[in-house]
């Protein structure tokens, strides 16, 4: 299996013996040893059906495979890489945060609905799903907060990275006349996580379409 | 290595998760800057300084019309993360003191604390006792009076007088001096201009230039047109277009 692992927290190293794993196109800056990059053909590896689905959803992914013998180190813009191992889990996560996955994870488009409108998310989400590491970057290094049932958790959508777990997600809102008339609280959206998992949030805030 | 995750009872109370997030331990009010919050446990609304409801409060502790539309009220119970594009988050405990920060940087603060406007354009001063979160690019470091110091590097300023603007003398002097004070252009290192500070108290100051934009600059400069005549405004309307058109040449 491939070996993750952060060589300080802003790039990630991976150790190869013959595997292969998927990483954003473009994101290798060193190797050792032997590698090859391959782009990922127009489906990316989801099937004509899968690859159907990311193009309406305007989820747009571009991995490449890499294989080899030897170490490859990725980094994405100096943004802070955070390892996720999932045990047949599912983590959801923006397209533009994934860094890299092991090889036998599987990805997918997940709508979510128009829940993400406004707030430079889109409507969907990419969801990986399967036994491995993977790694997303944040703007600053990322939060994992906890959810139970207990304890439900509220999220500026601008600084979701993503979620792991047993969880359901809606939207919050409070929008009013106030907030039509630019006199909002400016926290006027949120997510709201209820169940059992775990929900990363970065320190930063995308810029969205709309200010709410 | 697997990152520390955090829950409702294990989060800070009113201290930093890491230098980029800082966990207020929520029980009543507190002032925050819009779109600071990240995230939150608990019950908390978030309200604007104009509802109604608020009057009285906002009334006592928030003294600036100009920067109310940036601010609400987060109210309730439970823990609350805060961040700022990334920068280094601190908080600080004022003790019947005073202090002046860039309002930009000012994520939030406690309500035993009195926010007035700086006289220097975009910051904010907070007088009374209280805790305030404070964002800063790059780790902050205090220095003591006298000091000169860049503008944008400036973060704030505590317990000493209000600083007075230096310029290098060599900066204003010959024709092409002149040219450059009415025209507003020619070669400028971006070092001529300093914040001179004097007295005793102490001066805060990030590692980088980098400030939030100047919106509050030019919103304070809009709030003092209201003080100029007729006569001023003409004035200003031709130095505007002076400088305009030496904008587009350049």
């Amino acid at each position: 299996m491939a070996q993750f692992r952060l060589n300080g927290t802003k790039m990630l190293a991976v150790d190869l013996a013959g595997e292969t794993i998927r990483a954003l196109n473009g994101s290798m800056v060193a190797y050792e040893g032997q590698m090859t990059f391959k782009r990922q053909g127009m489906t990316g590896g989801e099937g004509l059906r899968g690859a159907l689905k990311r193009r309406i959803a305007g989820e747009g992914m571009t991995l490449m495979e890499i294989t080899g013998q030897g170490t490859v180190y990725l980094a994405s813009e100096a943004t802070e890489v955070t390892l996720v191992h999932l045990a047949g889990d599912t983590l959801f996560a923006e397209s533009e945060s994934l860094l890299a996955l092991d090889g036998n994870l599987q990805t997918g488009v997940h709508f979510v609905g128009l829940r993400g409108m406004g707030t430079g998310q889109g409507l969907a989400t990419t969801k990986v799903e399967g036994r491995g590491t993977a790694a997303i970057v944040s703007d600053g290094p990322a939060i994992a907060l906890e959810v139970t049932p207990q304890t439900p958790l509220c999220v500026d959508p601008h600084a979701y990275v993503g979620h792991l777990g047993r969880l359901q997600q809606d939207v919050v809102t409070d929008v009013n006349w106030r907030t039509v008339l630019g006199q909002g609280s400016g926290e006027s959206v949120q997510f709201r996580y209820q169940g059992q998992g775990l929900v990363y949030v970065q320190p930063a805030e995308r810029g969205g379409v709309l200010e709410i | 290595m697997a990152v520390q995750t955090w829950n409702a009872a294990s989060l800070p109370s009113n201290d930093n998760v890491n230098p980029y997030a800082f966990s207020v331990d929520l029980d009543g009010r507190w002032f925050v800057q819009k779109g600071k919050m990240i995230a939150y446990y608990g019950q908390i609304r978030f309200e604007s300084l104009s509802s109604g409801a608020l009057d009285a409060f906002v009334a006592g502790a928030f003294n600036s019309p100009m920067y109310a539309g940036d601010w609400i009220v987060a109210e309730g119970r439970g823990k609350l993360l805060l961040a700022d594009r990334g920068f280094d988050v601190n908080s600080f405990d004022l003790d019947e003191g005073n202090l002046t920060v860039r309002a930009g940087n000012l994520l939030a603060f406690e309500p035993g604390l009195e926010l007035k406007q700086s006289i220097i354009p975009g910051f904010l001063t907070l007088i009374g006792t209280g805790r305030f979160v404070a964002a800063s690019n790059g780790p902050v470091h205090f220095v003591e009076p006298p000091i000169r110091v860049d503008p944008q590097a400036l973060l704030g300023w505590a317990d000493c007088p209000s600083p007075c603007h230096h310029y290098d003398h060599s900066y204003m002097r010959g024709a092409f001096g002149a040219a450059r004070m009415i025209l507003g252009v020619g070669g400028a290192s971006g070092e001529e201009h300093q914040f001179d500070f004097s007295g005793q108290g102490t001066v805060l100051m990030q590692s980088s230039e980098v400030v939030m934009n100047e919106d509050t600059l030019l919103r304070d400069l809009e709030g003092q047109i209201s003080m100029v005549g007729t006569s001023g405004l003409q004035r200003l309307q031709s130095t505007i277009a002076q400088r305009l058109a030496a904008e587009r040449q350049s």
